[in-house]
């Protein structure tokens, strides 16, 4: 199975990507994530306004026979969740960088954004994953 | 150190990694959780026919002048209601009425039972059974490496079917079995199923597995695997040995008291303790789940009252038939009427639940 990793994203070693724009990341997990998972069917939200530190547990993704974690990439604060996905939790599988997306946050430590992985460093850990 | 176990494999091993198959360790066999998608899968069985390897599961053979009356000693249902032709769903119960297995035997002959076990249960049933043949004319085989067996259910399993065997599938009632020809080669082939859906199970030598598998997808099945084989059973409220019951809850607690039967003169295992119960009741009892907050309920989540704890869920998912969240759980007695609103522990949070009627869906 061939998985897509756009390169113009950043990822984390936890299968999440980050879009970054100035001050804004837009984060969702990565198609190989979505595969793993399988059919998701409810994503669970943070609340607005909640700021958390980098590596918290920020969402959980449920699929039909399990549950995912979703991290922080980076320390921020959550201006918005992507509420489509309460009607549509499939864009996950179908679109996980486009309409599947599910956070956006306001940076608050711009400095780790040179901790996140490229597309080639991701697509190694994937790699040795596979073995 | 690296523990390595080596996975059994059923005779269809390389049709699912050529799929493409998600394989999982299930009771120590390496078996296909899903192909693509489970809620594919799940809609094709529901919607036309899919088709199941269930080669991991257990088959034995019973022969003997006394197998019904030794049959009659360790199973809870009454082989009175059984004919030549005819299988029936069973316990096997331990003196406190707990559960060994879950079974279905089939009566080939008066004297010839066929029986088909779960997977993680083939060793223990094996010994179970031997154990208590004492003088009776009973010779036990374990078949179940030598022939494989597929499940192939849905509404079209019927006309996909027909064409290739050599009887007429319309005259095997629900229950009922037949041997015959699938081209060319001999199955044995039942009208049950895990689904709450019309179809069939059959059985054959591993020498057809690889022409028959082609031949059932040819005629239109769908691959499914051992996910959509849960959500499937789920919807259609049959218990999971491991889940719903176990060798810590009885049959009547598990609300299969239509199986707990009087069997007037006969002694059976569990039988004392298992008419009690079921005429005087239990202290718990499995109820059908569903949410009304929004969030996935998952086997072992515990079950509240207004802050008291009263039970946990034994089986819970999305159901993708009804699109929501379903669940089973074992909880007191007392809470078990339809509408009785609970909470159920989602890591740390609590969501508001309701007790359901059963089953969530089925269409046999």
């Amino acid at each position: 199975m061939e998985h897509e990793f756009p390169s113009e994203l950043k990822y984390l070693q936890t299968h999440e990507w980050v879009r970054i724009q100035d001050n804004i990341a837009i984060i969702g997990i990565t198609d190989y994530a979505q595969h793993q998972l399988g059919d998701i069917v409810y994503v669970e939200f943070p609340e607005i306004g909640t700021t958390l530190k980098k590596g918290s547990n920020v969402a959980e993704i449920e699929s039909v026979k399990a549950v995912g974690e979703l991290m922080m990439p980076l320390s921020g604060k959550i201006i918005e969740v992507n509420t489509g996905l309460v009607d549509n939790p499939e864009s996950v599988n179908s679109s996980p960088y486009g309409t599947g997306w599910m956070l956006k946050i306001e940076i608050t430590n711009e400095g780790e954004i040179d901790e996140l992985l490229t597309v080639e460093a991701y697509k190694k850990i994937i790699e040795a994953e596979k073995k | 150190m690296d523990l390595i176990i080596d996975l059994k494999k059923t005779p269809f091993y390389n049709f699912h990694v050529k799929l493409g198959a998600r394989m999982v360790d299930f009771a120590g066999f390496s078996m296909p959780v899903q192909y693509d998608s489970i809620i594919k899968e799940h809609e094709a069985v529901r919607t036309e026919a899919g088709i199941f390897d269930v080669s991991h599961m257990g088959e034995f053979l019973l022969e003997g002048n006394d197998v019904i009356e030794f049959l009659q000693y360790v199973m809870i249902n009454d082989l009175n209601l059984l004919e030549p032709s005819k299988g029936q769903y069973s316990c096997m119960c331990y003196k406190n009425g707990t559960v060994v297995d879950d079974l279905v035997y089939y009566e080939e002959k008066p004297d010839r039972f066929r029986m088909i076990v779960n997977a993680g249960n083939i060793e223990k049933d094996f010994q179970w059974l031997n154990q208590h043949i004492g003088s009776k004319d009973v010779k036990i085989t374990n078949l179940s490496s030598k022939r494989c067996r597929l499940a192939f259910q849905g509404p079209n399993s019927d006309t996909y079917l027909q064409p290739l065997v050599d009887t007429d599938l319309s005259l095997i009632k629900r229950f009922y079995f037949a041997r015959c020809l699938l081209s060319g080669m001999p199955i044995f082939i039942a009208r049950t199923g895990y689904t709450g859906e019309r179809g069939f199970e059959i059985s054959f030598n591993n020498e057809y597995a690889e022409k028959i598998w082609d031949e059932l997808i040819k005629a239109g099945a769908t691959p499914a695997g051992l996910g959509a084989r849960d959500s499937l059973r789920l919807e259609a409220k049959y218990s999971l040995y491991g889940h719903e019951i176990n060798d810590s809850i009885t049959p009547v607690e598990a609300g299969l008291f239509w199986l707990v039967k009087p069997k007037e003169g006969i002694d059976y295992i569990g039988k004392n303790i298992l008419i009690k119960q079921k005429k005087e009741g239990t202290d718990r009892i499995i109820v059908g789940l569903n949410l009304l907050d929004r969030g996935v309920i998952r086997e072992n989540f515990r079950i509240f009252k207004d802050g008291v704890e009263i039970g946990y869920v034994t089986s819970g998912g999305y159901s993708p038939t009804l699109k929501k969240t379903i669940g089973l759980g074992l909880i007191k007695t007392q809470h078990k009427e339809e509408g009785t609103e609970l909470e159920i522990e989602v890591r740390n949070k609590f969501l508001k639940g309701v007790v359901v009627s059963t089953p969530f869906y089925r269409n046999v």
